[in-house]
């Protein structure tokens, strides 16, 4: 039983993650980017390339993978966000970041193969560990460091506070001196760094694979629209609920509906609670 | 109904290239160069069947479905199953697929169609992925991985001329649906819902509904092109539909431009024979899509259609005439006059 939580909450960090990539670039920009989960997917083939491939040592590995995912996260803000933004159809933004995510993930298939290859051990450790191993704790406390270090960027940084700014009013900010366009690419570089980071601390869970991008995808928005839209605490919530849910109905139904059950979950929220378990209730202005 | 604006030679320039093209459509086996061009342009055919229906959906109502390739897969194991495991005649399965996919249709759009544009595109890609976990897990129904053989259709339809005037067939009657659709009040309707829901809702346009009908029917196209589609592979496997195929419907329409009938035909004509024709963007594949819809998004969000368009008021620049009104002072005091 032990062995199906843990196994559940790790995949939900790995959510939780994801969500939290989410909301970093959704709180400057407002947009809701088809390349999350590609991010985190760079994190861990370029994490397995640097270290089994080039054979350098973990850590430069670490860096390598983050330093893609920042710079992948760089080119999303120049290549889908920054000329569709200026132009006011709600609509482009999901069109861009659709292209671009396809063309990574076809880069990336032609260039590793669509097969998926293991992601190094970073910690010498046996594989009898059982529970204790380090594929399932290494994602869970990236995801709650990173929280962590979230929230103190927010509140104690003077970025951080220009994000909040940002994400309560990017046209308030903007008439009080704010670079909005400044910040908004340091926030998807942040957010490219992060994604790398959590796609490489859960590499040995899910491998380094190709297709794993759009999976990501899905399951983060989940995460995301569960715990709550822009709510940092709502996505380790909602990630850790949806990577439950997903380990015991594979324990007890079967693998092969676990798509199914996550979209359930969604469905249900949306139609319960729409603006998730902790997010805050948008007015539209009519 | 439409306003007479355009001028009378655009219009018959326009009628004689559709006579053109239909009459380039319905010869086309004879003079066809062999059997592969014409597997392929009864290929183009099965993916508009899906195309124009989910036009509607995309280019009209602006709903960016991304998981039609579910409802295709759903259409194209109901004809295999019923047609060939069950033995039901063909036709009845063709109308069956069709039948069960304007259901799956409805029941994803109750829920998913109240969703705001990404939750609605999550929706409906989830379904895509769903679809898949049920083909792969419900194996003794759909094979699993090893796939399923498809019959072929009876008599007439057996022949690549034949099934390619099907395929055509349909094609041409979804295409006059969508016409019928898009010309009269209800495309208007649809516009409005894409350019703005609330003024929409304002003016009296049941948005939630329409919105509702208009996936009904791009799930009923689905289901036909599914079954069609799935007759001409003659062999069905999970990796057939994979996700890609949606981006693929997709591209075909931006790049087409949204709100348009001929510009996704024409898209969806040059985008299934290009990769064909051109080997290096064959293995290229779903980069080369990626990359259209980047730059397309980019560069003309209208579509490729206008390019031309702008083109060609260079080259002949629309005259616009001023049509001076005078006031009839006289009788607006006479009316005046007599109100008081």
């Amino acid at each position: 039983m032990w062995s199906v939580i843990v196994s559940g909450l790790a995949t939900g960090a790995l959510f939780a993650a994801t969500a939290l990539v989410y909301n970093v670039m959704f709180s400057t920009s407002k947009v809701l980017s088809i390349t999350t989960g590609h991010i985190a997917m760079l994190g861990g083939v370029f994490g397995a390339y640097f270290i089994s491939g080039l054979g350098m040592p973990w850590i430069v590995g670490l860096l390598g993978a983050v330093v893609v995912g920042a710079a992948f996260g760089w080119l999303t803000d120049v290549l889908a966000i920054r000329r569709v933004l200026a132009r006011s159809d709600e609509h482009l933004w999901l069109l861009s970041t659709l292209a671009l995510a396809t063309m990574v993930q076809q880069s990336v298939a032609l260039w590793w193969g669509t097969e998926p290859k293991p992601f190094p051990r970073l910690i010498p450790q046996d594989f009898s560990a059982g529970i204790a191993d380090q594929k399932f704790w290494l994602p869970i406390g990236m995801a709650i460091v990173m929280a962590l270090g979230l929230e103190l960027f927010y509140r104690r940084t003077m970025y951080g506070k220009l994000f909040v700014a940002m994400s309560e009013d990017a046209f308030a900010a903007r008439a009080r001196g704010v670079p909005t366009d400044r910040i908004r690419s340091l926030s998807y570089v942040i957010a490219g760094a992060m994604g790398a980071l959590a796609g490489f601390a859960a590499g040995q869970l899910t491998f380094a694979y190709f297709a794993l991008g759009l999976t990501l995808t899905l399951n983060g928005f989940i995460a995301l629209a569960v715990g709550g839209l822009g709510s940092n605490v709502g996505a380790l919530i909602g990630g850790a609920a949806l990577g439950l849910l997903n380990a015991f109905s594979s324990y007890y139904v079967g693998g092969e509906f676990q798509q199914t059950i996550s979209v359930g979950l969604l469905m249900l929220i949306l139609l319960l609670k729409p603006e998730g378990l902790l997010g805050s209730k948008s007015i539209r202005a009519v | 109904m439409k306003a007479d604006i355009e001028p009378r030679h655009g219009r018959t320039t326009k009628l004689a290239a559709l006579v053109v093209a239909a009459l380039l459509a319905v010869t086309f086996p004879l003079w066809a160069g062999d059997l592969y061009q014409l597997h392929l342009a009864a290929l183009i055919a099965a993916f508009w069947i899906l195309i124009g229906g989910l036009n509607l959906v995309i280019g009209y109502t602006g709903q960016l479905s991304i998981g039609h390739v579910g409802l295709l897969a759903v259409g194209a194991y109901t004809f295999a199953i019923l047609a060939g495991t069950l033995g039901l005649h063909p036709a009845l399965a063709v109308g069956a697929a069709g039948a069960l996919c304007g259901l799956v249709g409805l029941l994803l759009g109750l829920p998913s169609l109240r969703l705001p544009g990404f939750y609605f595109a999550m929706a409906t890609m989830a379904v895509a992925l769903i679809v898949g976990e049920f083909i792969m897990a419900n194996d003794e129904l759909t094979g699993g991985g090893i796939g399923l053989a498809v019959p072929a259709l009876p008599a007439p339809f057996d022949s690549p001329a034949g099934f390619y005037y099907l395929a055509l067939a349909l094609a041409a009657l979804v295409t006059w649906f969508s016409w019928n659709v898009a010309r009269q009040m209800w495309g208007r309707g649809l516009i409005a819902i894409r350019d703005n829901p609330v003024t929409a809702q304002s003016v009296g346009v049941p948005v939630f509904r329409a919105k509702l009908k208009v996936f009904v029917f791009s799930g009923i196209t689905a289901g036909v092109a599914g079954a069609v589609f799935a007759s001409l592979q003659s062999y069905i496997t999970p990796d057939t539909f994979v996700f890609e195929l949606s981006l693929f419907f997709f591209v075909c329409i931006i790049i087409g431009g949204r709100g348009s009938i001929v510009g996704p035909l024409i898209g969806t004509v040059i985008l299934t024979a290009l990769p064909e024709l051109v080997a290096p963007l064959a293995k290229l594949g779903n980069f080369f899509y990626g990359l259209l819809l980047l730059a397309v998004v980019l560069l003309v969000p209208e579509g490729i259609g206008r390019v031309f368009e702008v083109i060609a008021e260079r080259l002949r620049p629309r005259r616009v005439e001023s049509v001076p009104v005078s006031p009839d002072l006289r009788r607006l005091a006479r009316a005046l006059g007599t109100q008081r």
